[in-house]
């Protein structure tokens, strides 16, 4: 589904990613693993299509290429980005927002758009699988939340917008051990031969919980190493020098 | 989403900028006795009203036009303008909707104002007032069994004399400022409600201004009389055709609540307000101004200010009784050359008054944002309490946002907070927005009314959400 | 008026003065003849009317003083710490003391012919400028850090009586140099009308720090206007201790002028009986990454008015500005006002100003909470009052002059 050739990224001149390739299939888990300043939140925003970048190289979405389209038009096509820090609307009731999220990716799939009961409907069934308290639904988004809250907050929109390609850019940092299990239940609850995975971290402690097909070690902007989940252990006993 | 998404469509260039070809009674062009006589007379006003309107024309004399205020607009040649303006049809006044010109019914179902009985709004008594005069008052028979007056500002001076010569100039003196005074001396039409003591009003009332003609100001008054332990909620709309003139609206709006009796007026104004380029738009400089006379009476200003190409109003609480309350919750949006001046005046005289002033500036475009208001806590107004908090909003580095409260305190058991910030919608928001399917338009409509909160919340359901669309459309194209 | 040009003619003649400096004296008095004190009905003067305020309280208002007094009581001097001194004695410089610095880093004029005018922002300052007779301008060089602070005493004696003094200070802090300037007002005088203009010029990475001090009690009127102007990376910290006369306004136009300069002013305004004092703001944001702070904090007893405008204006070029402003106002007593006018003018959209302004009397749950701990009722207002005004004496960065205007308020630690 996902084919990353070469891919290069700028930003204020300076390169960031210097040739990445990776592909992903139906149904994989893939983690991304690598130091601070690697590229990792860099590989994450590119593709989903933040602005700053000078992007060069290909990147293959289901045959179309992912690197033409615009921020939304990637996410209604399926790509989802759990964000290391979500942002704070105020004013903005976090139900109505994912209401709005919801009916324009069904819009632009053509599907019928969900009315206010039939949202709730799911919302209720989604939050009760995730074990999440609804409560914070009604509340402003992100406002006031509690780190946990906040990234609970993006593991429920991620089960309401059911994406083809979910990108969990470190979602594990700042959560304690309660959290994370929650978190990492959410994730494997999506799990499906159709929905892939791409995991970024920094420590190997999120993927105890969610196992992933494939391990890539990225430094520097390249990934240098790749290989099954095992790797993730040995990196976590012989760190990232080992490689570099 | 459909259907919403057509809605935007349609109103993207303002929709209500159509005009409706009339045949018009016009009062001669130009500002004197003569015409102020004309609009007496063709009102069939009694002698009192006349010389009311006279003794506003000599101060008016006396008066200079304001040049304090932030936006700076060409001189007005007054004697240029057309002061009374009406559908010929209106002459020998219709008794009933059936004899109204079908030309105007159909203006107003255009507007989403229907006015025949079987498509009525629900729940909402309608007032229409069409360049100079009011043309038809919707549910005037069911209000009446409750002792509920609501009729044009011409049929009360002829039918409740006695009621308007009590109130009328009693919030806005017949000498208050230049703009008022013109206004007491050529008002034309508007709204009158009376709400008899312990009645609570059953709906919402609500006067439908539409400027159609051209070379004409619109100077209406509404007086609205809250007897004791009375409420009633009232709502306010405005639009007019796209012409490239800029066109006068001054008008006076007096609010009267006695003991206990408490007023909501909510405004969604959307005059034309110029084209891109600032071509055009009408000039909205309006008196609002409440009365709190009796003790633990409340007045709350709403007001969604989206069109004009200048607005300059204050809509403002004298909290008069004690235990009174004044509130004020304000969303101002200008976009491409539009400029608005507006904010309140809390005038705290009576023990133990509170007053609330919430206000939202949007700026984009080229436009200029100003919020100007004063607390007054009168040396009397013991334990009196304001809180106060402006919020503006800056999109792109080409327009302003300011706020210049003032601040006068002489009680010392008195308490004043006063709140501002400006911001910005940050890069990183729109990109989350985005990132959860939303398109650049949606997300910033989304974002804005989420900034507007507070204040959409005090609007009655049937305006909110034609103000959350009118939010989300007034700022299309700004974020580029 | 005719008393007005009478004595600027005496002034004229008393000084040495070009034949340009006299036509520019000129210009500048007729300025003033036009305008006149200002009224409230300037905007600016909204809340301050000081033409009625200097016509109630100074009968036969005169511009010009032709006696000399040599002795000056040097016992109310600051003893605390060595300083520099430069002393105005009723309006005339008498004294000028660098004697612990190096003399070819901090350069002296005084010639008058070399003043320039001040820029004509209101009548006060036309005044100022056709009638000044002493000048002084300090130049801190290049990289020097001045070894002590100065002050300039401004002294006034019993001789002087409904006079309108004129006093001029010009500061220039060359790049990277930097000054502590304390203004220090003696007032033994009674009645007069007291004007005074400083500019401050501070280049790249120089850093001012100005500390006013009126704490005598007097029944003169005051007017100082300081106009300072803050090249890239400068720092000016200015604090306002204003208690002692009968009316006074302190107005500070402030131009950050460059980037990463930064403006700061806080004080404290405390007053009794008819006391009526104002602080006045202009700060000006006119490039990138600037930044302002200002705290303001009153209290109000008695008949005492107290009145704060401050406006912060972002220019469009002037983006990631942070401008802050907060003033909070005590009403003590039920004859005092408060008046505020906090304004904010921006024209840039990636900016985060605020401002927030409060007034109302002590909390009575705090003043509950002290009593239940064994304090009196007047003790709790006092200890409360004290930390109120705490808050802003806190910001001075300098730690002999917080401790001495601590010490002034009555905090001892």
């Amino acid at each position: 589904m996902l084919t990353i050739k070469d891919l290069k990224a700028n930003i204020d001149n300076k390169e960031i990613l210097k040739g990445l390739n990776l592909e992903i299939k139906p149904g994989e888990v893939h983690a991304i693993m690598g130091p601070n300043g690697s590229g990792k939140s860099t590989l994450s925003n590119v593709l989903s299509g933040k602005k700053g970048y000078t992007v060069t190289g290909e990147v293959k979405y289901f045959n179309e290429n992912l690197l033409d389209l615009e921020i939304e038009e990637r996410a209604h096509k399926g790509i989802f980005l759990a964000f290391q820090y979500p942002l704070e609307i105020p004013g903005v009731n976090t139900n109505i927002f994912l209401k709005t999220s919801l009916n324009a990716i069904k819009k632009a799939k053509g599907e019928k758009e969900l009315d206010a009961i039939e949202f709730l409907k799911l919302v209720k069934q989604k939050a009760g699988e995730l074990k999440f308290d609804e409560k914070i639904l009604s509340r402003q988004l992100n406002v006031g939340f509690s780190g946990g809250e906040k990234k609970k907050n993006e593991i429920l929109q991620m089960s309401i917008l059911n994406p083809k390609l979910s990108i969990l850019d470190e979602t594990d940092s700042g959560l304690d051990i309660d959290a994370l299990k929650i978190v990492s239940e959410g994730v494997n609850a999506l799990r499906s031969k159709e929905s892939s995975f791409l995991i970024i971290t920094h420590y190997q402690r999120l993927l105890e919980y969610i196992k992933p097909d494939f391990v890539h070690v990225l430094i520097n902007g390249q990934i240098v190493k790749s290989g099954g989940s095992e790797l993730a252990l040995e990196l976590e006993k012989k760190g990232y020098e080992s490689l570099s | 989403m459909d259907a919403r998404e057509k809605e935007i469509e349609k109103l993207k260039d303002y929709k209500y900028g159509f005009s409706t070809d009339i045949e018009n009674t016009r009062a001669p062009k130009g500002l004197n006795e003569e015409v102020i006589k004309f609009i007496s007379n063709i009102k069939k006003e009694p002698q009192w009203m006349l010389d009311w309107r006279l003794k506003a024309f000599e101060r008016l004399k006396q008066l200079k036009e304001p040049n304090w205020q932030k936006p700076k607009y060409p001189k007005i040649d007054y004697q240029d303008l057309y002061y009374y303006s009406a559908p010929k049809s209106m002459d020998d006044k219709p008794k009933s909707l059936d004899e109204l010109d079908p030309k105007l019914l159909e203006t107003y179902n255009k507007l989403g104002i229907p006015l025949q009985e079987q498509a009525r709004l629900n729940g909402i008594a309608v007032d229409a007032v069409f360049d100079s005069v009011s043309v038809a008052t919707t549910f005037k028979g069911e209000l009446n069994k409750k002792g509920i007056i609501f009729c044009s500002m011409s049929e009360a001076i002829r039918e409740h004399p006695e009621l308007v010569k009590k109130y009328l100039g009693s919030v806005i003196p017949l000498s208050d400022h230049y703009f008022a005074t013109l206004n007491s001396a050529v008002f034309t039409d508007g709204s009158f409600v009376y709400i008899p003591e312990g009645v609570r009003c059953p709906m919402e009332l609500s006067t439908y201004f539409r400027i159609n003609a051209t070379e004409t100001g619109q100077f209406e008054r509404t007086l609205i009389i809250a007897d004791k332990g009375s409420y009633v909620s009232y709502l306010e709309g405005c639009t007019a055709p796209m012409r490239d003139e800029n066109q006068l609206h001054a008008a006076n709006v007096e609010l009267v609540a006695l003991d206990d009796a408490e007023i909501k007026y909510s405004t969604v104004q959307n005059w034309y307000p110029g084209d891109k380029d600032g071509k055009g738009g009408i000039y909205n400089f309006v008196t609002k101004r409440g009365l709190c006379k009796g003790k633990n009476s409340k007045i709350s200003w709403t007001q969604v200010e989206t069109g004009s190409a200048i607005t300059w109003k204050y809509p403002s609480c004298i909290l008069m009784g004690d235990n009174s309350v004044g509130e004020f919750y304000s969303i101002a949006i200008t976009n491409n050359h539009q400029k608005a001046d507006t904010g309140t005046k809390m005038i705290h005289l009576g023990k133990n008054t509170k007053s609330k002033i919430i206000s939202k500036g949007i700026s984009a475009g080229f436009a200029d944002n100003t919020y100007r208001g004063l607390v007054d806590i009168a040396k009397k107004a013991d334990n009196a309490r304001n809180f106060t908090q402006c919020d503006s909003l800056l999109m792109g580095n080409k327009c302003g946002a300011h706020t210049v409260p003032y601040i006068k305190n002489k009680n010392s058991s008195s308490n004043i907070e006063h709140e501002a910030t400006t911001s910005k919608i940050s890069d990183e928001q729109l990109f989350y927005c985005n990132q959860r399917g939303l398109n650049q338009e949606e997300a910033v409509s989304l974002i804005v009314n989420g900034f507007c909160k507070e204040v959409l919340q005090q609007l009655p359901m049937e305006f909110a959400v034609e103000a959350q669309k009118l939010v989300g459309i007034s700022l299309e194209g700004s974020v580029g | 008026m005719e008393q007005l040009k009478v004595d600027f003619n005496k002034v004229i003649e008393s000084l040495k003065l070009s034949e340009k400096s006299i036509n520019s004296r000129k210009e500048n008095l007729n300025q003033f003849v036009e305008n006149g004190f200002p009224n409230k009905r300037v905007e600016d003067w909204k809340f301050s009317d000081l033409n009625q305020i200097i016509s109630s309280n100074i009968e036969n208002l005169r511009f010009h003083t032709d006696f000399e007094i040599s002795e000056i009581d040097e016992t109310t001097f600051i003893d605390k710490f060595a300083h520099n001194k430069i002393i105005f004695l009723n309006g005339v410089i008498s004294k000028v003391d660098f004697s612990s610095e190096d003399d070819t880093k901090v350069l002296i004029t005084r010639d008058l012919n070399q003043n320039e005018n001040s820029k004509e922002v209101n009548s006060l300052v036309s005044l100022n400028n056709a009638l000044i007779t002493s000048y002084i301008r300090v130049t801190v060089k290049e990289n020097y850090s001045m070894n002590e602070p100065l002050i300039i005493y401004n002294i006034t004696t019993k001789e002087l009586k409904s006079t309108a003094i004129n006093l001029k200070t010009d500061i220039v802090l060359e790049k990277n140099s930097s000054l502590k300037l304390i203004d220090l007002f003696d007032d033994s005088s009674e009645n007069n009308f007291i004007n005074i203009v400083q500019n401050f010029d501070i280049a790249q990475d120089a850093i001012l720090k100005n500390y006013k001090i009126d704490h005598k009690k007097n029944s003169n009127i005051k007017y100082s206007y300081n106009n300072i102007n803050l090249e890239k990376n400068s720092i000016s910290e200015n604090f306002i201790f204003s208690t002692g006369s009968k009316f006074i306004k302190n107005e500070i136009n402030c131009n950050l002028n460059d980037e990463y300069s930064s403006a700061f002013i806080n004080g404290i305004i405390n007053l009794t009986n008819s006391q009526h004092h104002e602080i006045k703001t202009n700060i000006n944001h006119l490039a990138e990454n600037t930044k302002s702070y200002q705290l303001i904090k009153s209290v109000l007893n008695e008949n005492a008015k107290g009145i704060y405008q401050g406006k912060i204006y972002v220019d469009s070029k002037a983006q990631k500005t942070n401008g802050y402003q907060l003033s909070k106002a005590l009403l003590l007593s039920e004859n005092t006002e408060f008046d505020g006018k906090p304004e904010l003018e921006i024209y840039a959209d990636d900016v985060k100003c605020s401002h927030g302004a409060t007034s109302g009397n002590l909390d009575e749950d705090a003043i509950f909470y002290l009593m239940s701990r064994g304090l009196s009722n007047q003790q709790s207002k006092e200890l409360l009052i004290k930390g109120f005004l705490l808050d802003a004496v806190e910001k001075i960065t300098d730690i002999e002059i917080k401790d001495l205007i601590k010490n002034m308020i009555g905090i001892t630690e």
